[in-house]
């Protein structure tokens, strides 16, 4: 039905639109072109120290990785209608007034996201390369196959975790053996060609050499995962009542030397009982963070010694940073209004819930330095980790404040936050690329982290609160 | 008497409409007092702004003496607020839901009334569902128990009635009457005017943002009048102007 997929995508544009203006809006796609445009003509430039192979990598990794984001984003389970949408939409509960199944609406949905994010993210920046091409001596060809193998790696993404998560609700355990059985053919595929699996990542090998065939795989790869994904959602069942016994109390005592134990008990239920702080960290942290991995492994021998380490180190950061929308994607401002709550507060209270998940990235690096035995700078890459993520969620905070998950669409927000955090993380990533221990230098960044969210409770108590 | 809300030239605009246009309006302590407006005229922007939850563009109103502008959060922790359309946070149970109010306004040790607001409710079986699971009148019935469980000299809210049975409403409208006989106030915004009739010592009409009439129900009855009739009569006259 063709209605009910034009109207999701009206009603996705009026959302954004609403939220930051149809200008601010409409701009987005534009930005996106002109990164694209102007970043093409560094490449003569970039080419001398970095080959276009590994280029093209990057860029593919980027998009899988925004595809997987994308995908990941409200798209748990059983909450995947309630996340998304809200009680703010219409349409994702048409299930319930007209003839329609929530099956039906869920391919909709997958579908519209599909094509209103490959319009707002792929094909500005496929087109913005595709102008510049005849510039800088790349055939028209090349720029359309890199325009092709983009939408792939985003759709691989976008299914890939449409996939995953549909499985996630149906049974954790299938989810675990899905998992370990791939990371157990990715292995054996390594040891048998000696190469990084990374490279028959099929829009990769597409991109290298066009061949119908291996296109015609990738397309039914995809459609593969698109329709398993399908089949396999479980609407959450009507009528349904979970019960627990109080553990709002006892977990309000734990945290009772926090600043605001009760609204950081609150967000940690809301966390562990919507199943969102294991299916978050898998797709939205775990899983980007080792597709990046595998992807910077085959650049090593392009940064320093232990610069690897360091450079995950500050994408973990950058990634660690979007746990905050996991704490504020529950509620709007709406439930507090009736409490002696202000938005300030709120702010501050969802800060203290991410530090508490701040444990996750350090981990994560630790772990990552000790697999990669680099213990010995352990300490400094979990500090430039946490520095960043520290750092890039006061800009947030202060771009965005209870709305990150939507204001990020808002061009002058996103334009503001790249450079804000762009200009750190390139300083920090050449520091702990002059010296790893120089990396330490970091917690420097606690000063602007501090000013940035006091400036955001400032600001944010000063409007009124945002409905969305 | 003393005054517990006064609102003066108080107006709320969005982009080009005036949703509340210098409206005066002051409430006495003790009343039951009903906002009645048709849909859209400015009833729930009213409560928003006395409770602190949107700031007006023009006026100024203050609440228990408390500026709203000012001081919107100390409003808020004074006062009960029964909020038109917002639930209670989707994976907290009812009971924790009530314990985190609780915290958040500082009641010490709630366990009993809380008890005693499932007993008289008549949800106490849904004391440990999610709230989210919980149907939309049961959510009602939780939200009236937030507002009310602190005991406030006032609270002020937005169509209590709406979801309950009417068995629920007859039990609701008389908690109401009674709890102004201590000398508590209510504001109570609603466009089901035979309740407002029922139980309202004072009542004004919103229209289009502007302020009608505002006086006591004592008045129309004295003169023989309704108040459905009267609002009526007053809309239809003022959608011919």
């Amino acid at each position: 039905m063709f209605e009910l997929f034009t109207a999701m995508v009206k009603e996705e544009w009026r959302v954004h639109s609403t939220m930051f203006g149809n200008l601010s809006f409409a701009l987005f796609p534009v930005m996106i072109f002109g990164i694209a445009f102007m970043g093409s003509f560094l490449l003569p430039l970039m080419k001398n120290t970095l080959p276009a192979g590994n280029l093209t990598l990057i860029v593919h990794a980027n998009y899988l990785m925004l595809g997987i984001m994308v995908g990941a984003f409200g798209l748990l389970g059983n909450e995947v209608m309630n996340r998304r949408f809200g009680q703010a939409s219409l349409l994702s509960y048409s299930a319930r007034s007209l003839p329609l199944s929530e099956r039906f609406i869920f391919a909709n949905f997958v579908i519209k996201d599909t094509v209103y994010y490959f319009f707002l993210w792929v094909l500005p920046f496929g087109f913005g390369y595709i102008l510049a091409s005849p510039f800088i001596g790349v055939p028209l060809v090349n720029a359309l196959l890199l325009l092709l193998t983009l939408a792939l790696s985003f759709l691989f993404g976008l299914c890939g975790v449409f996939f995953l998560s549909a499985v996630y609700a149906r049974s954790r355990l299938s989810l675990l053996l899905i998992l370990l059985a791939t990371g157990a053919g990715l292995a054996g595929l390594a040891v048998m060609t000696g190469m990084n699996p990374v490279l028959f990542f099929p829009p990769l090998l597409l991109n290298s050499s066009f061949t119908w065939a291996n296109f015609l795989i990738s397309c039914a790869l995809l459609a593969l995962l698109f329709s398993v994904a399908i089949v396999l959602f479980s609407p959450e069942s009507v009528g349904s009542e979970k019960t627990y016994k109080d553990s709002f109390a006892p977990l309000m005592r734990r945290f009772s030397f926090l600043p605001d134990p009760p609204l950081t008990a609150k967000d940690s239920l809301d966390l562990i009982r919507s199943g969102s702080l294991v299916g978050q960290t898998i797709f939205s942290f775990l899983l980007p963070l080792a597709v990046i991995w595998f992807f910077l492994s085959l650049l090593g021998p392009f940064f320093p010694p232990h610069g690897l380490l360091f450079l995950l180190a500050v994408t973990t950061g950058v990634i660690a940073s979007t746990m905050y929308t996991w704490v504020t994607m529950f509620d709007t401002f709406g439930p507090y209004a009736c409490l002696p709550v202000a938005v300030s507060t709120l702010i501050g209270s969802k800060l203290t819930t991410f530090a508490v998940l701040q444990v996750i990235p350090a981990v994560f690096i630790a772990s990552v330095a000790l697999l990669s035995g680099e213990i010995a700078y352990l300490v400094p890459a979990v500090v430039l980790a946490l520095s960043v993520a520290f750092y890039a969620v006061g800009v947030i905070a202060w771009l965005c404040g209870l709305s990150p998950s939507v204001l990020v669409y808002d061009v002058k927000v996103l334009f503001i936050y790249l450079i804000l955090v762009g200009i750190v993380l390139t300083i920090f990533t050449a520091v702990a690329f002059a010296n790893p221990y120089y990396a330490l230098s970091s917690v420097i960044l606690i000063v602007p982290t501090w000013l940035l969210v006091e400036k955001a409770k400032i600001r944010w108590d000063a409007l009124d609160p945002a409905g969305f | 008497m003393t005054t517990v809300i006064e609102t003066r030239d108080l107006s709320k605009t969005y982009g080009d409409v005036q949703a509340v246009n210098r409206v005066n309006l002051s409430v006495e302590k003790g009343a039951l007092f009903g906002l009645l407006g048709p849909n859209g005229s400015g009833k729930t922007t009213m409560i928003k702004m006395l409770t602190g939850q949107t700031r007006p563009t023009g006026g100024s109103a203050t609440v228990l003496g408390v500026d709203t502008i000012r001081d919107p959060v100390g409003v808020r922790g004074l006062v009960g607020i029964i909020p038109e359309q917002e639930t209670p946070p989707s994976f907290l149970t009812a009971m924790e839901y009530l314990e985190f109010v609780a915290a958040v306004r500082k009641i010490p040790d709630i366990g009993q009334k809380a008890d005693w607001w499932f007993d008289f409710l008549d949800f106490a079986d849904k004391k440990n569902v999610l709230c989210k699971d919980l149907s939309r009148g049961t959510r009602q019935k939780l939200m009236f128990t937030q507002a009310f469980i602190h005991e406030p000299v006032l609270a002020l809210i937005d169509e209590p009635l709406i979801n309950f049975d009417p068995i629920m409403q007859d039990l609701v409208k008389d908690y109401l009457a009674g709890y102004v006989k201590n000398g508590r106030t209510i504001f109570i915004s609603t466009h089901i005017l035979e309740v407002a009739e029922e139980i309202c010592s004072g009542f004004a009409i919103l229209h289009k943002g502007a302020l009608l009439h505002s006086g006591p129900v004592s008045e129309l009855t004295a003169r023989g009048e309704h108040l459905p009739s009267f609002f009526l009569s007053l809309i239809r006259k003022d959608r011919h102007v």
